[in-house]
C-alpha cells in the first residue's frame, strides 16, 4: 500500500516519470494500461488527513479529534505537532499516518515552529494554512510561552489543543489542565489528598485576553459542532485557537467504548462548557438541554473512583466539582430558555442518510 | 532496510502498512440486523421498521409495497388489529409507541385511492394450483401469497360473499364496508386467483376430491359454531348465541327487544354486541366476564381479550362491565329469564399446576335481566373435516400450519390458536411459503434472529415527538354506519414515520463512520452486502467498541473473535 522508497527497485527508469511520481506520489498512468485499482478506502467522501494504522490506544479520543480536525481543515494545510501522544502514535518511523506535510517540533515549541512555517508560506506567496497541534501538557504548560507569542504576533495559524487532561504519553502525570480531584500518577488519591489539589486552568480566558479573532472549545461528543468550529477558524485570517475535550481511556480509566459517552457527560454536566469567543467576548455557547449531575460524569471514570469511597472528603470533593460545574453554567448561561436545535440535545440528533441528507427527525 | 538520516521523511499514509487489526483482543464489531420488536410482535409478519424507513424518505408507494410483502390488507388491519406491534414498540420507553396502525391504515387507503398495483406477477400458465377453503382474511392472505410465490390459487367459499367475519361480524363503524370492499376487490382481481362462491366443503366438494385435484389444500374455514352454553344445566327457551345475533344484525339491522341485557363471556364478539345493543336502544347492557380489565393489578394472562381501544370506547358509550365474575344462576319465570345471579371469581393456580376458576361464597348478587346472551367463543364446523378435528379445532403440528394429512394445512381461527385478523393473515402467508418450498423440494426454516430490545438502542441520538392526534367520533354521535376512528392524513403519517427509531437496522446516520478513531469504518453504498452503507476494515479495527456503543439502532454488535 505505501509507496516504495525513492531508492526502491520499483522506481521507474524514466526521469520524467520519476519526477512526476515525486510530485504526485503515485505513478502516472501509461496510455492503455489497466486503470489503478481504487479501493473503497480511496473513495471515501471525506478527506483522510489522518490515516489508519496509527498506534493510538483503543477508543482514543485524541486520535478521533485529530481525524475530525483534519477532515474539515484539509487538504491544503501543513501541521506543526508538539511532542505527545498524537505525535508519537501517528509517526512510527518510517511510517506516517498523516497525508499532509507534517513536522514534529519539540514538546515546548509547536507554536514557534508554526510561526516560522507560516512566515515561510507567506514568503513563498502560498495560501497553505498552518495548523499547530499540541496536547494539554504542551499547551497549558510547557508550550504556553511560544503559544502566547504566536498569538500576540498575530500569525495566521489555527492552534488545536487536544485536551486529555494529563501528560498521557509519559504515563499520566498531572498537568494544569487536569481537573480538580482527579487522580494521576503525580496527584494520587490517598490519605493526604483526594487526587489533584489545584483547579483546572481556565486557559480559554487567558487565550481570549490576547484579543484574537476566534477561540473556542469543542468536544469529540459533538463532531458536527467541532467541525463547524474548525471550518469557521479556517476561514479567518489570523490566529485562532480550538481546545478539544478528548477522553483518554487509559489515563481516565474508562472502558474504551465509552469515550463519547464520557465526553458527552462532561459537556452535559457543565464541567466542559462549549463556548466560542471572538476578540475576547463570548459570542456563542452550546446550551445544555438537561443538565446532568456531575456524579454521572465522574462515575464512569477510574480517575475519580476515590470520590465514591465511604469518606466525608469524597462527598466534599464531589460537591466541590458540582459547584464548579454550576459556576460554569451560571457564568456562561448554559441553561437555554427552550429546546434549541443547537443545544446538547439538538446537536446530537441523527437522521436517515446522515448529516448531509435533508429532512430528518 | 531504510537508513535513518537527518531530514528523512515518511511517506503519506504509510501507516497503512501496519495492520492494527491484530490488536483486537476479544471482540470485533459486526452488523447484525436483529428483528425490530414491532416486526417480531406482528402476527401478520409485517416489518414495520422496513416500511417506516421508506416512508422516512417520503416514498409512500415503496413503503406500501414493502408492507404488502407480508400483509395484503393494510386498510383492514389498520382499522381492526389490536396492534401488538405498538405494545412492543421500543419508542414506548421514550415518549410513546409509534401510531403504527394509523399509518398502516393511511398507506392502505392511499394505495386504493391512487390505484397502486400489488407488486406481483401473474403465475405461469402451468403453475401448480392450490385449493383454499374459506375466503376470510386467512384464506385470502394464503391465496395472495401463493400468487406472490408463483402458484395459482382457487378459493372455495360457502357464503355468497367473500370476507369471512370481516363482513359477517365486524361492525361497519369499525370497518366500513367501502374500505373492506375496495381492498378485497383489488386482491380478488389479481391474475391467477379464482374464487368460487356458495361452494361449501362437505356439501359441494370433499377434501378427498380437493386433495387429489390440487397441489395442496389450505383450510381456512374459521369457527362458525357456537359452543354449548348452560348455567347449572339451565338454558332459556329463547336463548340466542352472541355471534349468531351479531350476524343477524349485520343482515337485517335489528336486535330482539330487550331493555336489560346481560352478555356473558368476553372477546370481540361480546364487545361488539354490547356496543351495538346499547346503541340500538337497550337501556342497560352489562358484560359479565371472568377476565380482568386493564390495570396495574391485572396479569397479562388475566386480561380481557379485546382490542383495548374497543374496550375504552364501549365504556365511553355506557356499556357496563362486571369483571372477575360469572353468571352463577339464571332466575327464570317459566322458561323466560328475569334475572341472573352474578358471583365474583378469580382464576387461581390449583394444586395440579393448572389454573382453576374459584367462585367466592358471599359475593352473589342478583341483577334483573330480560335477556342473557352467551359469548363464550366458537369452534370449527366439523362438516367435511371428519377425522381432522381435535377437541373442536384443526390444531396444526407446526407454525407452518401442517396437518397430519399430507399437503393439507390449517389457517386462521380454525387452527384454534390465533383469533385475530392479523394472525389469520400471518398463518396464510406461512402456510403458502411452506408449501411453495416443499413443492420445490425444500424445507421451510423460521427466522431465528434475536429481537432488538430497548436497552440496546442509544436513545441520545433521537429527537422527541408526540404521537399524532387521531380524530374520533364523540360517543353521542356514533351510529351504525359512520366510522368511529378517523384518518390521520398524509402529513401526520409522514411525520409519524420520522419517529421510528429503526430498531436493529442501519439508518445510515454515519455515526460509526464519524466516531471510529481508527478510520476503520468504510462508507460504501455499493459494496456493503448487508444492506447498510458501511464496511468494517478489520485490518485496522482495534475493537474498541465505540461504534457499537454509539450506534443509535443497535445494528452494530461486538461479538467474540472466532478462533
Ligand atoms: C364480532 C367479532 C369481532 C371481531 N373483531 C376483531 C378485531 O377487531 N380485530 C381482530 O383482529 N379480530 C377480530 N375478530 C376476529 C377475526 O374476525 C377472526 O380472527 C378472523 O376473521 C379469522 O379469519 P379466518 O379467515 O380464519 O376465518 P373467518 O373470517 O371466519 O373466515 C372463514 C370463511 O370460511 C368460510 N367457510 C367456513 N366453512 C366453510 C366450508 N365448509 N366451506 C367453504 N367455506 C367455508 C366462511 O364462510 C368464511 O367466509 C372479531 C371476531 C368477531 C366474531
Ligand atoms: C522538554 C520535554 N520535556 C519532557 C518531555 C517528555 N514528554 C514527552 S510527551 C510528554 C507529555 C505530553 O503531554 P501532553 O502534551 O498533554 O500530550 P498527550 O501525550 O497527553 O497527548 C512529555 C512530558 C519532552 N519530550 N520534552
Ligand atoms: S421505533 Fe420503529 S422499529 Fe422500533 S419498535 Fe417502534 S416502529 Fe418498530
Ligand atoms: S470504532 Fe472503529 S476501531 Fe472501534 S470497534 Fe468500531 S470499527 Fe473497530
Ligand atoms: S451508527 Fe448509524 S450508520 Fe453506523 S451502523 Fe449504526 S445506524 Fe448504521
Ligand atoms: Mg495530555
Amino acid at each position: 500500500m505505501s509507496d516504495p522508497t525513492p531508492s526502491g527497485s520499483s522506481m521507474p527508469d524514466n526521469p520524467r516519470l520519476a519526477e512526476l511520481r515525486r510530485k504526485h506520489g503515485r505513478p502516472p498512468q501509461a496510455p492503455g494500461a489497466e486503470p489503478p485499482q481504487i479501493t473503497p478506502r480511496d473513495s471515501q467522501p471525506r478527506f483522510r488527513g489522518l490515516e489508519s494504522g496509527h498506534r493510538a490506544c483503543q477508543g482514543c479520543g485524541e486520535a478521533l479529534a485529530a481525524r475530525l480536525v483534519m477532515e474539515s481543515a484539509g487538504p491544503d494545510v501543513m501541521v506543526s505537532n508538539a511532542t505527545g501522544c498524537l505525535e508519537v502514535f501517528t509517526t512510527t518511523w518510517p511510517q506516517s499516518a498523516w497525508r499532509v506535510p507534517w513536522i514534529h517540533s519539540l514538546f515546548e515549541n509547536a507554536s514557534a515552529v508554526a510561526s516560522g512555517m507560516e512566515a515561510a508560506m507567506k514568503a513563498k506567496g502560498k495560501n497553505t494554512k498552518v495548523l499547530a497541534f499540541g496536547g494539554d501538557g504542551s499547551t497549558y504548560d510547557i508550550g504556553f510561552q511560544t503559544l502566547s507569542g504566536m498569538l500576540e504576533r498575530q500569525h495566521n495559524v489555527l492552534y488545536v489543543c487536544y485536551d486529555n487532561e494529563a501528560y498521557m504519553n509519559t504515563g499520566v502525570q498531572r498537568s494544569s489542565s487536569t481537573p480538580h480531584a482527579a487522580a494521576t500518577t503525580t496527584s494520587p488519591a490517598g490519605k493526604e489528598r483526594m487526587g489533584k489539589r489545584h483547579l483546572k486552568k481556565d486557559l480559554l480566558s487567558i487565550i481570549a485576553a490576547h484579543h484574537i479573532p476566534y477561540a473556542a472549545a469543542a468536544s469529540v461528543a459533538y463532531p458536527q459542532d467541532l467541525q463547524r468550529k474548525v471550518r469557521y477558524a479556517m476561514g479567518i485570517e489570523g490566529p485562532t485557537f480550538l481546545v478539544i475535550h478528548s477522553p483518554c481511556p487509559l489515563g481516565w480509566k474508562h472502558d474504551s467504548c465509552l469515550t463519547i459517552e464520557v465526553a458527552r457527560r462532561a459537556v452535559e454536566c457543565g464541567l466542559f462548557p462549549l463556548v466560542e469567543l471572538e476578540r475576547g467576548a463570548v459570542t456563542n455557547v452550546m446550551p445544555i438541554r438537561k443538565p446532568r449531575p456531575v456524579r454521572d460524569y465522574l462515575e464512569l471514570q477510574g480517575r475519580f473512583r476515590h470520590l465514591f469511597a465511604e469518606d466525608p472528603r469524597a462527598e466534599e470533593e464531589q460537591a466541590h466539582l458540582q459547584a464548579l460545574a454550576d459556576h460554569n453554567i451560571a457564568t456562561f448561561g448554559l441553561t437555554g430558555d427552550a429546546e434549541d436545535p443547537a443545544d446538547t440535545g439538538g446537536a446530537a440528533l441523527v437522521h436517515r442518510g446522515g448529516p448531509l441528507a435533508s429532512g430528518g427527525f | 532496510m531504510t537508513t535513518l538520516t537527518r531530514g528523512a521523511w515518511g511517506y503519506a499514509g504509510a501507516s497503512l502498512d501496519f495492520k492494527t487489526g491484530n490488536w483486537r483482543s476479544t471482540d470485533k464489531p459486526v452488523h447484525l440486523h436483529a428483528k425490530a420488536p414491532c416486526h417480531a410482535a406482528c402476527p401478520a409478519g409485517e416489518d414495520q421498521q422496513a416500511w417506516f424507513a421508506l416512508l422516512q424518505e417520503g416514498r409512500a408507494q415503496d413503503a406500501w409495497e414493502a408492507l404488502v410483502a407480508a400483509n395484503p390488507l393494510p386498510g383492514v388491519t389498520g382499522r381492526v388489529c389490536p396492534h401488538p406491534c405498538e405494545s412492543a414498540c421500543n419508542r414506548a420507553t421514550l415518549d410513546g409507541a409509534l401510531a403504527i396502525h394509523n399509518v398502516e391504515r393511511w398507506l392502505g387507503d392511499e394505495a386504493v385511492a391512487k390505484g397502486w398495483a400489488y407488486p406481483l406477477e401473474a403465475p405461469a400458465g402451468d403453475a401448480p394450483v392450490v385449493a383454499i377453503v374459506g375466503a376470510g382474511p386467512g384464506g385470502l392472505s394464503a391465496a395472495y401469497h401463493c400468487l406472490r410465490l408463483g402458484l395459482k390459487a382457487e378459493i372455495f367459499e360457502a357464503a355468497p360473499q367473500p370476507g369471512g367475519l370481516l363482513r359477517s361480524a365486524i361492525p361497519p363503524t369499525r370497518l366500513p364496508r367501502a374500505a373492506l370492499d375496495a381492498e378485497l376487490e383489488r386482491l380478488l382481481a389479481l391474475p391467477g386467483l379464482t374464487l368460487t362462491l356458495r361452494a361449501r366443503l362437505g356439501r359441494d366438494v370433499s377434501l378427498d376430491e380437493l386433495s387429489s385435484r390440487y397441489a395442496a389444500v389450505l383450510l381456512a374455514p374459521g369457527c362458525q359454531e357456537g359452543k354449548e352454553w348452560d348455567v347449572a344445566g339451565a338454558v332459556p327457551t329463547d336463548h340466542r348465541e352472541g355471534l349468531a345475533l351479531l350476524r343477524e344484525f349485520m343482515d337485517h339491522g335489528s336486535f330482539p327487544e330487550a331493555q336489560r341485557v346481560i352478555v356473558h363471556g368476553g372477546g370481540n364478539t361480546a364487545m361488539d354486541l354490547c356496543r351495538l345493543m346499547k346503541r340500538a336502544g337497550s337501556e342497560h347492557v352489562t358484560l359479565v366476564t371472568a377476565s380482568g380489565l386493564p390495570g396495574p393489578n391485572t396479569a397479562p394472562g388475566d386480561l380481557i381479550n379485546v382490542v383495548p381501544r374497543e374496550l375504552e370506547e364501549a365504556l365511553e358509550e355506557g356499556v357496563e362491565i362486571i369483571d372477575h365474575a360469572t353468571v352463577g344462576r339464571l332466575i327464570m319465570k317459566g322458561s323466560k329469564v328475569t334475572g341472573v345471579e352474578v358471583v365474583s371469581l378469580r382464576k387461581l393456580p390449583g394444586g395440579d399446576g393448572r389454573t382453576h376458576r374459584v367462585a367466592f361464597e358471599g359475593t352473589e348478587r342478583i341483577l334483573p335481566a330480560d335477556m342473557v346472551i352467551p359469548c363464550i367463543g366458537e369452534r370449527v364446523d366439523p362438516e367435511g373435516l371428519e377425522g381432522l378435528l381435535e377437541r373442536g379445532y384443526l390444531r396444526p403440528a407446526d407454525s407452518w400450519g401442517s396437518l397430519s394429512r399430507p399437503n393439507v394445512y390449517a389457517i386462521g381461527d380454525a387452527s384454534g390458536q390465533s383469533g385475530t385478523v392479523a394472525a389469520a393473515i400471518g398463518d396464510g402467508r406461512r402456510a403458502a411459503e411452506a408449501l411453495a418450498l416443499r413443492l420445490a423440494g425444500e424445507v421451510p426454516v423460521s427466522d431465528a434472529r434475536p429481537v432488538l430490545e430497548a436497552p440496546q438502542l442509544n436513545p441520545r441520538y433521537y429527537g422527541g415527538g408526540a404521537r399524532p392526534h387521531v380524530p374520533k367520533l364523540p360517543a353521542a354521535a356514533r351510529d351504525f354506519d359512520s366510522e368511529i376512528e378517523g384518518d390521520i392524513g398524509r402529513t401526520a403519517a409522514l411525520a409519524e414515520a420520522q419517529r421510528c427509531l429503526s430498531c436493529g437496522n442501519c439508518l445510515a446516520c454515519d455515526n460509526c463512520w464519524t466516531f471510529c478513531p481508527d478510520n476503520a469504518v468504510i462508507k460504501t453504498q455499493e459494496l456493503a452486502s448487508d444492506g447498510s452503507h458501511y464496511l468494517f476494515d478489520l485490518d485496522y479495527c482495534k475493537g474498541c467498541g465505540l461504534c457499537a456503543q454509539e450506534c443509535p439502532t443497535g445494528y452494530i454488535q461486538m461479538v467474540p473473535e472466532e478462533g
